[in-house]
């Protein structure tokens, strides 16, 4: 609704969502627009799902929205749930080789979708294999900087204003490896994926 | 900006980009507060968090809601503008002193933050904490966004001093732990407040309860007065024919929904501002009310014998957001009004149906982490034929599937007493209470106290981690930590309830075998015990305990180990494999029949 775009970053505990949320924010700071963000993290150090979404725009109101415009997911059964959350004709950007098993799964009480989330379904797919991305980085936990550098193929902002995004968020100590990470992201999606 | 005096940690030389409670905080210094307490809860924790790390202001963790509540009017009445901090359920905590309060009114300005969680993602209800204004006669702040967060503090202050009464900012989890730009103001210096010893205004025996009573109602009339002046409450015009009302973030849901539409923004929504209301029905001819749970603005609108549309739209329960609003409105607000031909709204545009996850997905519910040591009370504890009564905190987690080892679990430190009951009415050692460490502090002495008074039978388990782990490590008097980091005197749980008479053990949850045996030993013996199971909460412990191995030859994917309900144990083709998240704490291999499970030797 009036020119405010939803970004929602899905995954599990511990996979650095917020840290990606607030590197999105910062990012949409460096370019003047307004934002609102919104976390739910009651269970984020438990193993449970965690979401955050960014919106970003003109004049930003409401912190939440039902559907984003796009969805980042870190993990791969958390894309499958991420395409309840997205808008018609959004696109969702999921790391396809990471995956943490719930304890039905590890239980064999339930089975983890074999496939990916279904492009089918009329949503765009961005796969990424951001673990071999962050590992070629230096480190498999920046799994989220890379999901953000592919996601920043399709959102509006200027690399100097990711670069601004990126040192305001991270923490010095961990900058470096964080920016190849974005940087091999961000090549990895061809202009062919991100479409017209 | 405010140049950063008396800002020492806030980075002014970039947007500050402030959660709802981080605003709070700030606000809250920026107000010349001077002492911040509260006891954690989602989503409240974080306004005390950031407290902690700002200059000028003290703040500390209390035993919970009620004693923090009573902590801050001591504050108050030595004259320092104090806040306390609470989420929804905590001002049930808190609610007696609460309701005495507003009669006795405050001498340094009080503030109650309470953070309501609509649809529960954090909580066991959803309880609309806005009927304690109205049940307390107080005045209620509601901020709509971080700005507001901040700027509402100080006001709240200025109407707590002039008007002698606490007042409730209402927070919900989407302001909370939303986050917005905010812009730093200039700080305040309150006036100083010198206590003055006035017995018929603190003493509340009846007689002069009484005459505080009358006081409360002159005061809720004039803040009435007040509201309908209150630069907080506005009046927006619109260019389309309708009306809506509304507070805190639903106004921003109702503002994005219908940008054309005529608002009436409460931004102090109790008392309610009567002739505000009545400007915003000879503006247009069609009113909506747009709140979260509750309809309290609704109901007090309807009384005025105004009508509108409300909850017969809207649902009264869960969180709003723009899209819900719209849906459920827009039919309402854009059905043309008798005699008026222009439309009030270009036709809404179509939303196509989004796409839709597949059926069936596995879920994922929280879980206790790999190598948690309550892990091991639940397995040991569940072998006996036992009624264990819960509480609240990570072990919580235990009544899950597989674990499945606690039968209730109502609020905070309930676990005791509704052990103590289920016992004196069976007569016999039917249940146990589970309870944590904080929470035992929380409001689990005094039910321990009333079991051993009334000569209750039971088996106390304390899960004693050594920190408040749920809400994200938090200390409590048991070890001393304070927000700051700093350490203070500690209260030693077992030398506690040997202090009450009640027998008490101390275990350490690391050594099953001893655990089990203890446990075991204690639900035989008559009477009333605790055992104390002590070891600290994993995720602060760094070193790993040992490699586990599997023994595929002897593993036969019997499941008792899997039972357990470890994320790090995984069932594979034929036997069982440990995952790299195991942080060797052995517990299945005291589980396993067939020994089939062991350290890596030279581990």
């Amino acid at each position: 609704m009036n020119g405010t775009t939803t970004v929602s970053l899905v995954g599990v505990g511990g996979q650095g969502i917020l840290l990606a949320a607030a590197i999105l924010a910062e990012t949409a700071f460096a370019e003047g627009l307004d934002v609102k963000a919104s976390e739910i993290k009651g269970m984020a150090q438990r193993g449970g799902s965690v979401q955050s979404t960014v919106r970003f725009g003109a004049n930003v109101w409401s912190p939440v929205a039902r559907y984003a415009d796009v969805v980042i997911a870190t993990e791969l059964l958390e894309g499958h749930r991420g395409l309840g959350l997205l808008a018609p004709q959004g696109t969702l950007v999921c790391a396809t080789t990471t995956r943490v098993m719930p304890g039905s799964v590890l239980r064999r009480e339930e089975e983890y979708p074999d496939d990916l989330p279904a492009a089918a379904r009329g949503a765009r797919l961005i796969a990424v294999d951001a673990e071999a991305l962050a590992r070629a980085a230096g480190t498999v936990r920046a799994v989220n900087v890379a999901l953000l550098g592919a996601a920043s193929a399709v959102l509006p902002f200027s690399a100097a204003s990711w670069r601004r995004g990126l040192a305001a968020a991270v923490p010095a100590q961990i900058l470096a490896v964080n920016e190849r990470a974005f940087a091999l992201g961000r090549g990895a999606v061809s202009n062919e994926e991100v479409g017209p | 900006m405010a140049g950063g005096v008396g800002y020492n940690r806030c980075p002014v030389e970039r947007t500050l980009f402030f959660s709802g409670n981080e605003a709070i905080a700030h606000g809250a210094v920026r107000a010349g507060a001077g002492f911040a307490c509260g006891y954690p809860g989602t989503p409240s924790t974080e306004i005390l968090e950031t407290a902690a790390r700002l200059d000028g202001i003290h703040a500390q963790w209390c035993v919970n809601e009620k004693v923090a509540l009573e902590t801050a009017v001591g504050a108050s009445l030595a004259g320092v503008r104090t806040i306390v901090t609470m989420k929804h359920v905590g001002l049930n905590v808190a609610a007696d002193p609460f309701m005495t309060l507003s009669l006795t009114g405050v001498n340094g300005g009080l503030v109650v933050v309470s953070a309501d969680d609509p649809g529960m993602q954090s909580s066991q209800n959803e309880q609309d904490n806005r009927a304690y204004a109205k049940f307390a006669k107080v005045p209620m702040l509601e901020p709509s966004d971080s700005q507001e967060a901040y700027d509402f503090v100080a006001e709240a202050f200025a109407l707590s001093e002039e008007f002698d009464t606490p007042v409730l900012l209402r927070s919900t989890t989407r302001l909370s732990h939303g986050r917005g730009k905010v812009i730093p103001r200039v700080p305040i210096e309150p006036e100083p407040r010198e206590y003055a010893r006035d017995i018929s205004k603190y003493v509340m025996v009846p007689q002069y309860a009484r005459l505080r009573n009358r006081l409360v109602l002159e005061r809720l009339q004039k803040l009435r007065a007040r509201a309908e002046e209150s630069p907080l409450n506005v009046l927006e015009a619109g260019t389309a024919d309708v009306g809506i009302i509304a507070a805190g973030v639903a106004y921003t849901y109702a503002r994005e929904a219908f940008p054309k539409a005529w608002f009436l923004k409460l931004g102090m929504s109790h008392p309610l501002p009567q002739h505000k209301v009545a400007r915003l029905y000879q503006q247009v001819s069609r009113v909506a009310v747009v709140e979260e749970l509750d309809p309290f603005i609704e109901e007090q609108v309807r009384a005025l014998g105004l009508p509108l549309v409300g909850k017969e739209a809207l649902p009264a329960d869960g969180e709003l957001d723009q899209d819900i609003v719209f849906r459920a409105l827009e039919p309402f607000l854009s059905r043309r009004p008798p005699r008026r031909r222009r439309p009030v709204f270009a036709p809404a545009p179509r939303l196509a149906d989004p796409p839709q996850p597949a059926a069936g997905l596995p879920v994922r519910p929280p879980v206790l982490c790999p190598g948690c040591t309550h892990r091991a009370v639940f397995t040991a504890l569940r072998r006996h034929k036992l009624a264990p009564m819960g509480d609240i905190g990570c072990y919580t987690l235990g009544a899950l599937p597989p674990l499945l080892a606690l039968d209730s679990c109502l609020c905070m430190g309930a676990s005791i007493g509704m052990m103590a009951g289920f016992n004196k009415a069976l007569g016999r050692k039917a249940a146990a209470a589970v309870i944590g460490d904080s929470t035992f502090f929380h409001s689990g002495v005094t039910p321990l106290i009333d079991a051993y008074y009334n000569e209750a039978d039971g088996l106390v388990i304390v899960l004693d981690n050594r920190t408040t782990a749920m809400t994200g490590h938090q200390g409590h008097p048991g070890t001393g930590l304070r927000p700051d980091g700093s350490q203070g005197p500690a209260v030693d749980i077992q030398k506690l309830c040997e202090g009450i008479g009640v027998r008490c053990d101390t275990v350490d949850a690391n050594d099953y075998g001893a655990l089990d045996a203890r446990l075991k030993a204690e639900l035989d013996a008559p009477g009333l015990g605790v055992v104390v199971a002590l070891a600290p909460c994993v995720l602060t412990v760094r070193e790993k305990a040992g490699a586990i191995v599997v023994d595929d030859e002897r593993c036969n994917l019997c499941g008792l180990c899997l039972d357990v309900g470890c994320p790090a144990l995984a069932s594979g083709a034929d036997s069982v494999a440990v995952t790299e998240v195991c942080t060797g704490c052995g517990l299945c291999i005291e589980v396993c029949r067939r020994n089939a499970l062991s350290y890596a030797e030279g581990a």
